[in-house]
């Protein structure tokens, strides 16, 4: 009797990572270089947006006449509180000024409209390399670096959303709702890990916190396919993002988090991990130096097999001991070992015959047909 | 690929049916949610096997609303000899059942009138030979399990009498009704009162039998 086997974590693997400037800069590293997660490896400037000011409105005059009055060079930086413009009135007296509302350069003055676009001040962004590894590849003008590392790695049922980063946190546990409540602020540039179902309503208020990643269960179908395009298509074809990346290990409605799963990234809660939502997968770099000896040892072929081809089912033999995990509608995410096998056929409720299984799980044994369920 | 196979392994647009659509061939339906949660982890999961009766006829209607978004195309358009549908030969009127998905529905009774309600029911009639059709279960060895008649009454009180072999049977306007016909081939003798099958208020005809037999439906068709 044979069953699919999915392939959800792969423990200590050595494979390459891609670490990308923000924007354009330097980066600090060569070719073979070794790293550690602290070394920074690149910095660049992120501009952090503008904002128009209408001077000709505010000083009274005529948008050509504008340029005249402005006491910063365009170009020039200019802090909050700075005077920015100056009119003196001559006939009915009184002046005018217009202070710098925040720090920034002087970046352009529209003399058909009289308004001056004022550019925040750029921030400087370091980017560490997060990992222990081996600079295989540098890409200067796109400003990516590949690390060839140690990683575990996690592969959910499908996500949406690009390539993303931060700190693992978990914020409850596996069979919890995963409420917007929990999320704030301060969860900003952090990977969540919810727990059973994350609603619209918590991914929204994900994207307003700075949420980088979200981990979780299940998904309503409909909250899905609102982000994801609109379709229910596996392996999903579209690369969407909507400014976070979401990653579902088990299925939709409510399903707890995998007890395989949540185990290992318990481990690496507070951690930086990397996730790629489109192919919802989940890099867990490894935080322990010794991973380097593997590093250096191992070579990587030029092409690595894509990541669908990896995690392609397969059929398996069914065993007694076997761990598996009930998919579908009926006990689905529950994990356990087969117990027995049964040799001949019941008849289930529904009136289908199917060949059945023992499982035993943390909680109670349940009987389950072996087409409802996944090796792992 | 190599995965398992499942009922809805023909389909591609499970993800375009309507949850409303599905819930009005159901008694008691569940709410949108969970009807859309179960409709996509078919999708995610095609192998699983229905477990309680209420999933099995989840499962039935989801079947109904995928032939019916799979329907034959406009035969005009397409061009098309036989209809460009694997399910229904319009050409030949045949319903072409695949032997597989009794692996998933075992009662073939079921199936049957889930195909009819799929593509039968609101199917709008080119001419009156649409009043006969065949079942067929294909899979390696095709078989012919019955027919379907689909009589047209001309008014709600008419009555159609029908005779196959020693029986008679009378079928009322909104009935529906299983007769056995074990051999491959069976005359019926038919009388209807307000009413017309084949074209013709009273005839005899020889129908393919098979091991489900012959399917009266005398609902109330819409078009």
């Amino acid at each position: 009797m044979k069953t699919l086997k999915r392939l959800r974590i792969e423990k200590d693997i050595v494979t390459r990572v891609h670490r990308t400037l923000k924007a354009r800069g330097q980066l600090n590293i060569s070719l073979g270089q070794e790293v550690a997660p602290d070394d920074i490896i690149g910095s660049c400037w992120v501009s952090s947006g503008f904002r128009i000011l209408n001077l000709s409105q505010t000083l009274s005059v005529s948008p050509g006449e504008a340029k005249k009055y402005l006491k910063r060079e365009i170009g020039q930086k200019i802090y909050k509180g700075e005077l920015l413009a100056y009119k003196n009135q001559w006939l009915l007296g009184g002046k005018k000024m217009v202070i710098s509302p925040s720090d920034g350069i002087l970046e352009y003055l529209n003399e058909q409209t009289g308004e001056l676009r004022l550019n925040f001040l750029p921030k400087k962004i370091d980017l560490p390399a997060a990992v222990y590894g081996v600079v295989e590849e540098i890409d200067i003008p796109r400003g990516d670096i590949i690390i060839r590392t140690e990683v575990s790695r996690i592969y959910g049922m499908f996500g949406t959303g690009k390539n993303r980063e931060g700190t693992l946190s978990i914020i409850c546990s596996r069979d919890e709702l995963l409420g917007e409540l929990k999320i704030t602020a301060e969860n900003s540039d952090q990977i969540l890990v919810g727990g059973s179902l994350i609603r619209k309503e918590a991914i929204s208020q994900a994207i307003s916190s700075g949420v980088c990643g979200i981990i979780a269960g299940g998904i309503n179908a409909g909250d899905y396919k609102a982000i994801a395009g609109g379709r229910l298509i596996f392996p999903k074809k579209l690369e969407n993002d909507i400014g976070v990346s979401v990653v579902i290990c088990e299925g939709f409605g409510v399903q707890s988090l995998g007890e395989d799963i949540y185990g290992v990234l318990q481990k690496y809660n507070g951690k930086f991990v990397l996730l790629d939502g489109n192919h919802a997968i989940i890099n867990l770099p490894s935080f322990e130096s010794n991973c380097m000896r593997r590093v250096r040892s191992i070579a990587l072929p030029k092409q690595q097999n894509t990541i669908v081809e990896v995690n392609e089912l397969k059929l398996q033999d069914i065993k007694i001991g076997s761990m598996v995990r009930v998919v579908g509608n009926s006990y689905s995410a529950e994990q356990g070992k087969i117990l027995s096998i049964d040799k001949i056929e019941t008849v289930l409720p529904s009136g289908v015959p199917a060949f059945l299984l023992t499982v035993e799980t943390k909680r109670r044994k349940i009987k389950i047909p072996y087409d409802n369920i996944e090796l792992i | 690929m190599s995965v398992q196979n499942g009922l809805f392994d023909s389909f591609d647009n499970l993800d375009q049916i309507a949850v409303l659509d599905i819930a009005r061939w159901l008694k008691n339906a569940p709410n949108e949610v969970v009807l859309e949660n179960y409709l996509a982890n078919k999708i995610l999961y095609p192998q699983t096997l229905p477990l309680t009766k209420e999933d099995a006829e989840l499962d039935l209607a989801i079947l109904r609303e995928a032939l019916r978004a799979n329907g034959p195309k406009n035969l005009a358009k397409t061009g098309s000899f036989l209809g460009d549908n694997t399910f229904l030969n319009v050409t030949l009127r045949k319903i072409l059942i695949p032997s597989r998905f009794l692996r998933f529905v075992p009662s073939l009774t079921a199936l049957i009138w889930a195909f009819i309600d799929a593509f039968l029911l609101e199917r709008e009639r080119k001419d009156f030979f649409e009043d006969l059709w065949t079942i067929t279960l294909t899979g390696e060895i095709d078989e012919v399990v019955g027919s379907i008649l689909l009589p047209q009454f001309s008014d709600r009180s008419g009555m159609l009498e029908l005779k196959q072999g020693s029986q008679s049977y009378k079928i009322r306007f909104g009935s529906l009704m299983i007769i056995p016909c074990p051999l491959n081939r069976c005359q019926i003798v038919y009388k209807f009162n307000k009413g017309k099958i084949l074209g013709k208020q009273e005839s005899a005809v020889e129908v393919y039998g098979g091991r489900v037999g012959l399917f009266i439906d005398a609902r109330d068709k819409k078009k």
